[in-house]
């Protein structure tokens, strides 16, 4: 034995600067929860631009941000907001409504459909969720036909949706890319296996025998690059970790409404105070606050 | 006025509709539909399955405490309740209706899952919802192709439409605003677009507002006023909606919360009072 198998951790500026202009970046994650944050942060720190970005089914506030830090040209998602707490992101509306941004007209399924043919090598997957609605004319890569078996019904194609990038958020990883998710993994697997790469944000980095106690639990197989976050997904709840910060997530939707109705000293000095190195990031969040975030994991892993 | 809020209400409404055979699946404004839901569960449905957006499938929450009403549908807190959790875009495959005897078929103990695959029940919001019962989740037009309101998107309504028996469109006000002749774009397709294109599912039976409900026509597909909640006036009814009211033979009136059934939703479900204001 000579040759040492390969590690594939990095640094988050050293994995960020991989992701170029113009590219196509999934971010993963479901709702408030998951968001692979301390990377999306990078992104906005290292000033990405016209990235076209792929949302998680039912995405939350993080691809908001992206769109408020200007690093968004198109965005694919079929939700951007945070239920309860804000139910149509402020930034989303603001692009949306003066033309800055070019939406592609989605849905959960027909996003995953998109990488269900991406993943499988297929032209296009089948669905019909979708006809009778306005998705199809909204969005001109959906192509409508008729089924060619029952002559009768109406059915959508929708063609491979490839991402350049997936970023997903893990519980923990090993150093070759093996990561678990440690609680829902809503539809990270998907679109990872959608994507030309694979990023994983993990909170901890774990020995490879740790993975390989329980390979049952293995979600993301091999990614590309992992980089270990601690508290990397605040200020949303990372499964198995942490809850959600009600507080951060409310800060941000006062300061985003703000940009959104023209008061752009806020939102500028929201980015501000937020759009650091990680660890001087968890610094401002504060040491009392994260502890305070802590969940007992549910289930033994 | 009332002692109790309309949120309370609709969730006792939607509570009564739930049968005990039933598979639920809820969306956003999940403390309506958890609270409708879990109080079916303690009243008359301890049998009914209920889904969670994300991944969390629900079952027999009735011997569980919930101390408080979720905020998100997808929190980690709410694992704990959950007999399964599957990956996200497996609800749309693997997880329909299950059977129950309610729904037999020529005698059968099993009901024929595959009909409504995804559920019997779904709630659907909506910026904007019609006569027909198409609702929008997308926007209002604007000029040029823009839109002037952008709204929060379709989420996954228009895929869960194909597959699920009955859906309850849901507004949470009552205003010329939402309820037009037209709505400006489709998310969820109303009943007459569910039959013309053969979907499994049977599109909205109802649209339910804070001053009423409204079913369809078996004829036309048309929405008509089914039932004032108490206290509201067909009158106001017609002086807020933007399409022509037509009534059913004879306009009931919603039997408001009962004691008991206040009690169970205040002292069983919603224990923080969440939706008491």
């Amino acid at each position: 034995m000579s040759k040492k198998r390969k590690e594939v951790t990095k640094s988050i500026e050293d994995a960020v600067a991989l992701i170029k202009d113009g590219q196509t970046v999934a971010i993963g994650g479901f709702g408030a929860d998951n968001h692979p944050m301390a990377i999306v942060r990078e992104m906005i720190r290292t000033g990405k631009k016209n990235l076209t970005i792929v949302a998680s089914a039912t995405a939350g506030l993080e691809i908001d941000l992206l769109i408020g830090a200007g690093c968004v040209k198109k965005l694919i998602a079929p939700y951007v907001g945070q239920e309860m707490y804000c139910p149509i992101g402020h930034n989303y509306r603001k692009y949306a409504e003066s033309g800055q941004i070019e939406i592609a007209e989605t849905s959960e399924y027909l996003l995953y459909a998109g990488f269900f043919a991406a993943a499988s090598g297929q032209e296009f997957f089948a669905w019909r969720g979708g006809v009778g609605t306005s998705i199809p004319k909204l969005n001109k890569d959906l192509v409508e036909f008729i089924d060619p078996i029952g002559k009768t019904k109406k059915i959508l194609a929708v063609p491979p949706l490839r991402p350049d990038w997936a970023i997903i958020h893990v519980g923990w990883s090993d150093a070759y890319g093996n990561g678990q998710h440690l609680g829902a993994r809503f539809g990270d697997r998907w679109m990872a296996r959608a994507a030309n790469r694979i990023m994983t944000q993990t909170e901890r980095i774990v020995p490879n025998s740790v993975i390989r106690k329980n390979p049952f639990m293995t979600t993301i197989a091999y990614a590309d690059v992992v980089v270990e976050a601690p508290y990397g997904g605040h200020p949303y709840a990372a499964h198995g970790f942490y809850k959600e910060d009600v507080d951060f997530i409310l800060d941000y939707v006062k300061c985003s409404e703000a940009n959104r109705k023209g008061d752009s000293k806020m939102w500028d000095d929201y980015l501000k105070r937020h759009i650091r190195d990680h660890y001087a990031y968890l610094d401002t969040v504060g040491i009392k606050k994260l502890l305070s975030l802590y969940t007992h994991p549910i289930v033994s892993w | 006025m009332s002692d109790y809020s309309w949120k309370e209400m609709m969730a006792v409404v939607f509570s009564r509709e739930i049968e005990d055979t039933d598979k639920i699946t809820s969306g956003a404004h999940t403390e309506i539909f958890f609270a409708a839901t879990m109080l079916a569960q303690k009243t008359h449905a301890p049998n009914l399955k209920l889904q969670l957006g994300g991944s969390v499938t629900l079952c027999q929450v009735t011997d569980v405490d919930v101390p408080e009403l979720p905020k998100t549908s997808t929190g980690y807190e709410l694992i704990r309740y959950a007999e399964s959790v599957h990956d996200h875009p497996d609800t749309f495959l693997f997880y329909g209706a299950p059977g129950g005897k309610d729904y037999y078929k020529d005698g059968s103990e099993y009901r024929d899952v595959n009909h409504f695959w995804f559920a019997d029940k779904f709630f659907v919001g909506g910026i904007q919802a019609d006569k027909w019962g198409n609702t929008n989740m997308i926007g209002l037009a604007g000029k040029d192709g823009k839109m002037s309101f952008r709204g929060p998107g379709t989420i996954g309504i228009n895929d869960i439409a194909v597959g699920v028996r009955d859906t309850y469109v849901f507004l949470t006000a009552h205003d010329k605003r939402r309820l037009v002749e037209s709505v400006d774009y489709i998310s969820h397709p109303g009943k007459k677009v569910c039959r013309e294109n053969e979907f499994y599912g049977d599109g909205p039976k109802w649209i339910v507002t804070p001053k009423c409900i409204f079913d369809f026509d078996p004829d036309t597909l048309e929405a008509r006023l089914y039932m004032t909640f108490p206290g509201v006036t067909v009158d106001d009814i017609k002086a807020n909606t933007g399409f022509e009211v037509k009534t059913a033979t004879k306009v009931g009136s919603v039997e408001p919360p009962t004691k008991a059934e206040l009690e169970a939703l205040r002292t069983e479900v919603d224990k923080t009072g969440v939706l008491r204001h």
